[in-house]
Formats: C-alpha cells, sequence, structure tokens
C-alpha cells in the first residue's frame, strides 16, 4: 500500500483508472489512517473538482435502473461525454457480505473506455455512505469525468443522502406496477426534479403514457422547490434505447437555467452547508459515545430505563449534565 | 395411524432398536421438501389416483407405450461431439458400430450462440465443448456416409437452432434424403436457456417465435421429426431438486403448446411431435417417481387443449445421467454413479438414454470412457434381464406414494407459474431461476457440511489421487482449421446470391415468414451459421440477460450455532477491521460458456461468509473483465470455466491484468480444469485452481489466506 499521497493525487489528475480505483478504495476504507490519507487527498484534489453534472438517480425496485443507466450513459459517451457511475449496494446485514451485481447490467457501458462504474457496498451504514460518495464523486471529477452518475437503490433512506450531493436528483418509474404511486414515498417526489417512467416499450407504451399523466397530476399538488422550474415528467424505453436524448436535454436544460439564475451555485453551497451540519452531528454523537464518562454511566441507565424505574427523559438529562460539567 | 394388524407390533419392535433414539428420527425430509417415512404400507396406496393404470394407456404413470423394453429397450443415445466435425464423424461411426442406436450431436459454444468460428468473441470457444459447425459443409463432414434416411439425429441446439436445422435438413437434401424421411429430435427449448444454461441469441419474444415457426415448419414436412425437447436436464445440473425440475419443465412445455397454438395450429397437429428430456441424479427412488409423475402430470396438464389424438397427452422422454454428479477426485466411482442413474432411468420409463463417462469431471471423453459408458447400458439391456417386466415397481407401495407426492408438489409449483401469467412471464419475474439458484446453494451448504455425502470429495478421500488413464484434449489448431475452411467457402461462393437469400431471410424476421423455410436458401448458397444469425439479429437484437443473485440461502443450511460459518465470518471481519474493508472478488465467466450455476453459489456462499462480490456478466472477454476488476478495485479475480476454455482465457485475463496496471490482483480458477493443466495455469501466473468438489469453506479460506499473504502484515 503506497502511502504517499502524491502518488494518488498525480495519478488521479492523470485520469489513470487504476489510480482513480484505488484513491475510491482509501476514501471507502474504515481504517483511520486511510481515511486521514484519503482527506489529504481529497483537500488537495478539490481546487479540480465541481465541474460536472452530478446525476442522481433512483426508483423502486424493477424500474430497471441499471438498464437505464446502461443505455444512457452511452448516449451519453457517444455525445462525446466522460462517464463515471457510483453504484451504492446494500449489504446483507447479517454477514456484513454483498453482492455487487451492478455492473451485470451495465454491459455497454461497463465496456466503454469512456466510463468507470464502480458499485459500493453500504456496508450496513448509510450515513458512511453518505461520505464515501460524497467524495468519490469528487475523486471521480479531478479524473476529468464530465457526468457523474450516483445509483441509489429505491428504498431507504439513502435517496434524500444523494439528492443532498447532486444537481439534478431523477426518479425512475414503471407503469403497471398496480397502484401507481405505490412503494415510492412523498417525500422522495418532492426532492425529485424530474420523473422517468421506464419501458415505454412494446404493449406498455399506452400504460407508460398513462402513468405519466398520473405522476404529472400528482406533482402538481406539490409546490415546486424553485419557481424556475416545476419538475417533468417524461418516458422513455431503456431497452430500445428511445426518449433518452429528451432526458438529457432536460437536464441540460434545467442546469442552464440554474446556472443563468445563479441556483447551482447557490444549490452547491447550501450543500456544503447541509453537509457540515451532518459531519458536526456525526462527530459530536461518535464524540459523545466515546466520552469516558458516557461509557461509564449509559448502561446503568439503560438498565434502569429498561427496569421503568428511571424515566428516559430523567436518564438523557443526567448523562448530559455529566459531560457539562 | 396405520391400521395394519401388526403395525404397532412392529412399530415396538422398531422402536426398541433404536436404543433410545426417538423413533421420529428415522423420518427423512428431503431436500424436495418431501417427508420420507421409513416403512411404507398398502393404507399408502389408498386414494391415489397413479395407481392402477396400464402402460400405454391414460394417464401412462405406468411408460408412454404398451409393450414399454418388453418389446424393444430404450434406445442408446450418447451424446458427444467434439473439436472438427471430421474428429466427431469418426467418433460416431465407431459408436454405431459397437452398438449404439442413434445419434446425438454436440456442439460447442460459439456455434450455439451463432457466432462462426473467426470471431473475435469466441477465441476460446471453438471446438471446446462440441463439434464446430460454421455451414452446410461442415454438416455434411458430420453426417459422412451415415444414411440420414435411417439414422434418427438428436442436435442440441437451441440458440442457433434456425441456421444449424436448415444445415441438417440441406445435408440431407446433399445426400439425397427428402424432408419427409428425416427422423430425429431438436432440442429447441429456448426457455430453459434463459433460466440455466444461458445459449442464446435474441429475446425471448423473437425466440419463442422461432419455435413456433419450427413447429410450423416440421408439422408440414418433417412428420416424423421431434420438433421440440423440453428439458429439465440443465435445470437439475444448474441445482433444481426433482421437483423444481419436473414442474418448471412442465410448464415450460404450457408455454411451447401455447405458442403453437396461437400460431393457429392444432394441438394434435403438434402435441404428439413434443417430447422430453429429464436430468437424472443420485436420488434413486425419488427420480424413478419423477418420471412417472411427469407422466401423469403431462396428460392431465394437455387435457385443457382438448386433443383429440391420445398420443397428444403422452410425455415421451430422454434421459441423461447428471453430469454435476460425477466427482473429479477418486474418478472410477463415477461408473458407479453413472450405472445407478441409468437404472434409475430404465426403471422410471425412458425411451432414450445418455450415460456419462467416468473422465467428464476432468476432460472429454476418450474412445476408452466411452465404450465403458455406452456398455454400462449395453449390460443392463442384455445381461441383467431387467427389460422382460413392464414398470417392475408399479404398486410398490413406496414409489406410488413417492409418485403422489412429486405430483403434488410439483402442481403447487406449476399453479405459480400460471397464475405469474405462463412461463415466459415466470421468467421475466426471475422466479424461477432464483427457486434454482436457491436449491443450489443450499446443496452446496450440505455438502461442505458433510450432510449429504458425496464419496472420495466429502467422505472417505483418497490421500493420493492419481490419474491412470488417458485424457483427451483438444488441439489449438481446430480454430485455425475452422477459419481456414470458412475462407475457403467465402472465396468460392456465389456472393451474390448469398447477399439476396440473407436479404430475403431478414424480411421474413421483419414479415412474420417462417423462418426456416426462409433459411433454407441461404443455408444452400452456402452462408455461414453466423451469418444467418446476424440476418436475424438485425430485426431481432441480441439479448442481454441480467443477473440477479440469492443471499442467505447458503448460510441458513448451517445451524446457527455452525463453528465453520462462525470461523469464517470471524476471519472476514478480522480482515475488515484489518483493512478497512471486506475481501473483494469479483467472479466472472469469459467467453461464451454460460453454465453459471458455480459462480452464483460461489457468489451467493462467499457474500454470506462477509465477503463482498462483484458479479461480471456473461460472455466476458478477458480484457472486460480486467477492466471491472480494477475499477472495483478487487482483491481477487474468481475465473469459472467448465468448458474446456480455462487454458486461453484465464491466462488470457492475467495478462490483460497486467497490461491495465493491475498486476497485484490475484486471479484464482475454478470449474471442469483436468489437473494436468494446473502446473500450465500456475506458471501463467493463476494463484489457485478450486476443481469440482472443492468445498465452498475450503475455499473460501484459501481465497483469503492468499489475499492475507499477498497484502502482507496489517498495520
Amino acid at each position: 500500500m503506497q502511502k504517499d499521497p502524491d502518488y494518488y493525487i498525480q495519478g488521479v489528475l492523470d485520469a489513470n483508472r487504476l489510480m482513480l480505483s484505488r484513491t475510491i478504495t482509501l476514501v471507502e476504507s474504515s481504517l483511520p489512517a486511510h481515511q486521514e490519507l484519503a482527506a489529504t487527498i481529497i483537500e488537495r484534489l478539490l481546487p479540480h473538482s465541481g465541474n460536472s453534472v452530478r446525476l442522481g438517480i433512483t426508483g423502486v425496485p424493477g424500474a430497471g435502473k441499471s438498464t437505464f443507466i446502461d443505455s444512457f450513459g452511452t448516449l451519453l459517451t457517444e455525445l462525446g461525454h466522460r462517464v463515471a457511475v457510483l453504484a451504492i449496494d446494500p449489504s446483507s446485514s447479517r454477514s456484513g457480505g454483498s453482492v455487487l451485481g451492478d455492473k451485470t447490467r451495465m454491459i455497454q457501458l461497463a465496456a466503454s473506455e469512456k466510463a468507470f462504474i464502480r458499485p459500493s457496498p453500504t456496508g450496513g451504514t448509510l450515513g458512511g455512505v453518505a461520505r464515501k460518495t460524497r467524495e468519490s464523486m469528487l475523486v471521480c471529477e479531478a479524473a476529468g469525468f464530465d457526468v457523474i452518475i450516483i445509483e441509489t437503490v429505491g428504498v431507504g433512506q439513502s435517496e434524500t443522502a444523494v439528492a443532498s450531493m447532486v444537481d439534478f436528483f431523477l426518479v425512475l418509474m414503471i407503469a403497471g406496477a398496480g397502484d401507481e404511486l405505490q412503494g415510492i414515498k412523498k417525500g422522495i417526489l418532492e426532492v425529485a426534479d424530474a420523473i422517468v417512467i421506464n419501458k415505454a416499450d412494446g404493449d406498455n407504451v399506452q400504460r407508460a403514457e398513462l402513468a405519466r399523466r398520473q405522476y404529472e397530476t400528482a406533482l402538481h399538488l406539490l409546490t415546486p422547490d424553485n419557481p424556475l422550474w416545476s419538475p417533468p415528467v417524461l418516458t422513455c424505453s431503456a431497452l430500445e434505447a428511445s426518449g433518452l436524448l429528451d432526458i438529457w436535454q432536460t437536464v441540460t436544460k434545467h442546469r442552464r437555467i440554474m446556472t443563468d439564475s445563479g441556483d447551482l451555485t447557490r444549490r452547491r453551497a447550501r450543500q456544503s452547508v447541509d453537509w457540515l451540519h451532518h459531519l458536526l452531528s456525526e462527530g459530536l454523537r461518535s464524540w459523545f459515545y466515546n466520552h469516558p464518562a458516557v461509557r461509564d454511566y449509559l448502561p446503568n441507565l439503560l438498565r434502569d430505563v429498561e427496569k421503568q424505574s428511571l424515566s428516559p427523559a430523567a436518564a438523557a438529562s443526567m448523562l448530559l449534565q455529566k459531560i457539562y460539567r | 395411524m396405520p391400521h395394519h394388524p401388526d403395525y404397532q407390533k412392529w412399530e415396538a419392535l422398531a422402536t426398541k432398536l433404536m436404543k433410545g433414539k426417538p423413533f421420529s428420527s428415522l423420518q427423512w425430509q428431503t431436500p424436495e421438501g418431501i417427508s420420507i417415512k421409513p416403512l411404507y404400507t398398502a393404507e399408502d396406496l389408498e386414494g391415489l389416483d397413479n395407481v392402477n393404470s396400464l402402460p400405454g394407456l391414460p394417464p401412462y404413470v405406468r411408460g408412454p407405450v404398451a409393450t414399454m423394453y418388453a418389446g424393444r429397450p430404450w434406445t442408446i443415445r450418447q451424446y458427444a461431439g467434439f473439436s472438427t466435425a471430421r474428429e466427431s464423424n469418426e467418433f460416431y461411426r465407431k459408436a454405431l458400430a459397437a452398438g449404439q442406436k442413434g445419434l446425438s450431436v454436440a456442439f460447442d459454444l460459439a456455434t450455439h450462440r451463432g457466432y462462426d468460428s473467426d470471431h473475435p468473441r469466441v477465441t476460446g470457444d471453438v471446438g471446446k465443448a462440441g463439434v464446430a459447425i460454421d455451414s452446410v459443409e461442415d454438416m455434411k463432414i458430420l453426417f459422412d456416409e451415415i444414411p440420414l434416411d435411417q439414422m434418427s439425429v438428436s442436435m442440441t441446439m437451441n440458440g442457433a437452432v434456425i441456421p444449424i436445422l436448415a444445415s441438417y435438413i440441406v445435408a440431407a437434401e446433399e445426400q439425397g434424403v427428402s424432408h419427409e424421411k428425416l427422423t430425429g429430435t431438436i432440442q429447441n427449448d429456448i426457455l430453459k436457456e434463459y433460466l440455466t444454461r444461458n445459449t442464446f441469441i435474441y429475446p425471448p419474444g423473437p425466440s419463442m417465435r422461432i419455435v413456433a415457426d419450427i413447429i410450423g415448419f416440421c408439422s408440414k414436412n418433417m412428420p416424423r421429426y421431434n420438433t421440440i425437447s423440453i428439458s429439465g436436464y440443465h435445470m437439475m445440473e444448474a441445482g433444481a431438486n426433482s421437483v423444481l425440475q419436473v414442474a418448471f419443465t412442465m410448464a415450460d412445455g404450457l408455454e411451447y403448446v401455447r405458442t403453437a397454438l396461437r400460431a393457429g395450429m392444432n394441438i394434435d397437429e403438434f402435441a404428439p411431435r413434443l417430447s422430453f428430456f429429464f436430468g437424472i441424479g443420485m436420488n434413486f427412488f425419488m427420480d424413478i417417481a419423477m418420471l412417472r409423475a411427469a407422466r401423469f402430470l403431462w396428460h392431465r396438464l394437455l387435457q385443457q387443449f382438448e386433443p383429440k389424438d391420445p398420443r397428444s397427452s403422452i410425455l415421451r422422454t430422454h434421459c441423461q445421467t447428471s453430469g454435476w454428479s460425477l466427482t473429479q477426485q477418486d474418478p472410477y466411482n463415477n461408473i458407479i454413479r453413472t450405472t445407478l442413474e441409468a437404472l434409475t432411468s430404465v426403471l422410471g420409463g425412458t425411451q432414450s438414454l445418455h450415460t456419462n463417462s467416468f473422465d467428464e469431471a476432468i476432460g472429454l471423453p476418450t474412445d476408452f470412457s466411452a465404450r465403458i459408458a455406452r456398455n454400462t447400458q449395453i449390460i443392463i439391456q442384455e445381461e441383467s434381464e431387467i427389460c422382460h417386466v413392464i414398470d417392475p415397481l408399479g404398486g410398490s407401495y413406496y414409489v406410488e406414494s413417492l409418485t403422489n407426492s412429486i405430483i403434488n408438489e410439483a402442481q403447487k409449483i406449476i399453479d405459480e407459474v400460471e397464475s405469474l401469467g405462463g412461463m415466459a412471464k415466470a421468467i421475466e419475474s426471475g422466479m424461477p431461476k432464483m427457486r434454482i439458484e436457491e436449491s443450489a446453494a443450499r446443496k452446496q451448504a450440505r455438502i461442505d457440511q458433510g450432510l449429504d455425502v458425496i464419496v472420495g470429495v466429502n467422505k472417505y478421500q483418497l490421500k493420493d489421487e492419481k490419474i491412470d488413464f488417458e485424457i483427451r484434449e483438444v488441439p489449438a489448431s481446430v480454430r485455425d482449421e475452422q477459419v481456414d475452411r470458412l475462407r475457403r467457402i467465402r472465396g468460392t461462393r456465389d456472393q451474390a446470391a448469398v447477399d439476396r437469400a440473407l436479404a430475403e431471410l431478414t424480411k421474413a424476421a421483419e414479415d412474420g415468414g417462417n423462418l426456416l423455410a426462409a433459411a433454407l436458401p441461404a443455408i444452400r448458397a452456402r452462408a455461414t451459421v453466423g451469418e444467418v444469425s446476424d440476418a436475424m439479429e438485425k430485426v431481432f437484437g441480441r439479448f442481454v440477460s441480467t443477473t440477479r443473485c440469492i443471499s442467505g440461502a447458503y448460510a441458513s443450511e448451517f445451524q446457527a450455532t455452525s463453528e465453520t460459518l462462525a470461523q469464517l465470518r470471524g476471519r472476514t471481519e478480522a480482515f475488515l477491521q484489518g483493512n478497512g474493508r471486506r475481501p473483494r472478488m469479483l467472479v466472472t465467466k469469459m467467453g461464451q460458456d454460460g453454465h453459471d450455476r458455480g459462480i452464483k453459489v460461489i457468489a451467493s456462499a462467499y457474500a454470506d461468509l462477509g465477503f463482498d462480490i462483484d458479479i461480471g456478466p456473461l460472455f466476458q472477454t478477458p480484457q472486460e473483465a480486467a477492466k471491472m476488476a480494477i475499477e472495483n478495485d478487487v482483491h481477487v479475480v474468481g475465473a469459472s470455466s467448465l468448458t474446456a476454455g480455462h487454458k486461453t482465457l484465464v491466462p488470457a485475463l492475467v495478462e490483460e491484468l497486467k497490461k491495465q496496471g493491475g498486476e497485484d490482483i490475484l486471479v484464482v480458477a475454478g470449474g471442469i480444469i483436468p489437473p494436468v493443466d494446473y502446473d500450465y495455469l500456475y506458471e501463467r501466473g493463476v494463484k489457485a485452481v478450486f476443481g469440482p468438489g472443492t468445498s465452498v469453506i475450503d475455499s473460501a479460506n484459501r481465497t483469503l489466506d492468499l489475499i492475507e499473504k499477498h497484502l502482507g502484515p496489517t498495520a
């Protein structure tokens, strides 16, 4: 293992695929030494980052996310872009291990020299994923990728974490899965910059169109986040590679509007501030639970609360008092 | 409680012999979920509707033919094919002279997937797991001096079924044999390819149309030809238990029947020409009962289509002994396994049979091993006096009861498939594949714990394995020879005529004309297998499968207190603590080999043991696999090969890793790799080879050893 940050920094700036990959490994590592090294590298790569379209993609299981990214990403490479895909895969909670099969569904894109695909296990903690993905994104930007796609599973809280680090959040849906709004939380629609109904092919075209109108109605009921942008609902077929250019044009149009109005800069600035808050609360939490006083007293308090001889509020207050002193 | 007058006496006696162990411990729960008692009595037959029928009559439990083997024994039909058409032809002629009755052709994977031998994606596959056929010229050599009006020929072809069947028909034409005289079977069972073996070319929709076109063409022009062989064999080999095998095979059959009906055919026009193909494993009575249950089920299921011709609902089947049950360790044991499986097939009432050669877990069959395999059947037919009595197990309390259990369990799964809208829809949902893979992972977990015994593998192992027999090798020159012949054909044919015929075929693909009929002129004009496939691909596209992987099934077969499991999970956890991440491995299959049971079991089991596993897409090139390994920054790549591509593809992967800067990524290999090739692979940088029968626990431990040694001491 190389310990010299320059080794990685130079490699990433030279767009060396192996170095990019190894740097992400450092970013993802749970070892403090690796994290320190990664922090140094990120700090130095920061001036070279930020020049990409950051695109978050989520969707219900079965919506065809990977097939979509395969076709969509391939289109982007054909348009001359360099595309990095960061895919977040859930780990098994019991063994901690995971099967990361995403590339099997992005065959075309995976073989392209203009693409880099990296699936990452969640390792069971979503907070950790958010940090790792955000930093991996910066590394990919420094390596010259100008479109970064972050794919998340359509369940759990990872979507909102991803929405808070991208410029454009795309929610992928399909028609004909029974209740059209089933399985998708209102919260996700609220952060969506566009909804795309996939699998508009074969005898499914009409149903997709119907679903598109239903989502449009549903979105009308929400107040848009930004008065300049009401999230559109589009249809596409990743299988037949149709409707994809429209989606990309929507993304670029959004970017133009947001750049011109200064909203993009503000959005990223707000994300940085949110991120700072997030890091602070994470740090506080970790500091708190590792504090000797907490370690000493917490087990007893837990027992008392469990026995109902002490109220949770009283227990919390007692413990916090100990720290304040 | 059974009311046999002596039952209680028997139970008391038996309990005494149990010396304190509970009587209920004699019950056995099969992997199919069927509970087996230690004793069956007349009462177990009460109310069963599979009992007391006669052979040749509905519901055909006792056999599809009234006289069965008493009239004529089953057909000895050995599946074979390797390297070139010339070599395979010589092998066939020798086999026929030595008592074999029918031919069964194995094609190489390049042919299966519709690629000519000079295609860049198939360099490791040509002539490896079967014969390479690029054009009708190869087909003519394959059947040289074998009169196709007399010889029944079975062809295992599903993907490139149009050019291959057309080449066979044209080869016969050029022997002077007209279409209606042809007898034999084309496998043409594309549905199971999406489930298990992955030798498809087009998406399911167009593929089903091809099936319908072949049924349509043959029912008019080749009345003695079996247009489809609905196959459970590959499901069993992929890990399906006997209930899953029979259920999914029946469900596939229903889908084909509906496809033909939708294409406007009458049930009695084609249903009598449907045949089946089952795999027979080591669970002796289970698979006898499975064959009997299959005939019952098919008859019952077909009634909804109201056939007038009784032959429409008779299930006729070919059987093959299980290749998966063969071991590389102590390989002569395989002769015994195959003998038992052959007996299972016979007692189950098969119409034809292939017996495997004992060396097939090590390499391709030799003349010697093929002779033993063939003689296994001849000895049962001609020495054992088994053939005189029809369905000798009919009425057996146990076998009839088991037959009934399989019928009921399978029907439940068939109903489940039907409720999803039939097998094509079920396959889209991923359900059947997941079931099979779960069954495979559980089986592996039982073997790894020694609960399922495999002699020589997890019990009674030999200290020193010595191979004292010849191993057949495919010479590397096969590809050169094929490429040469392709060049000659392309140089001498009337190119304009070929182009015209191919354009007509593409048009038929667009307009819905019969594809087999449209392919014949192209093949006559010497268009190649690859060109004919491409002409249709222009319209249909090439199918890309999605890989899903189950999790938890392997670990759940272990006791919660299992130390083995805890030990390995402890190791991966410690690895995480020391290295900041879990051991990460890419499993890949390179070349056209779609047999993915091995990598699926490995992926699922290793993840259960605490690895992070990346699965590469099927049909990767070494270059693509190396790129993926580097982007995912894995510690190790596991390359699986079951079809003899290991000597080209695995060293090519090592080279590619070097070229792309990932020389510190380890490479291990697994699958059917002859031990004599291990050194060849080690010399080319492969760190470990895991042959068939390696326990997952074992390979995981050794892989971890390799990674840890390579990384050195952690901070």
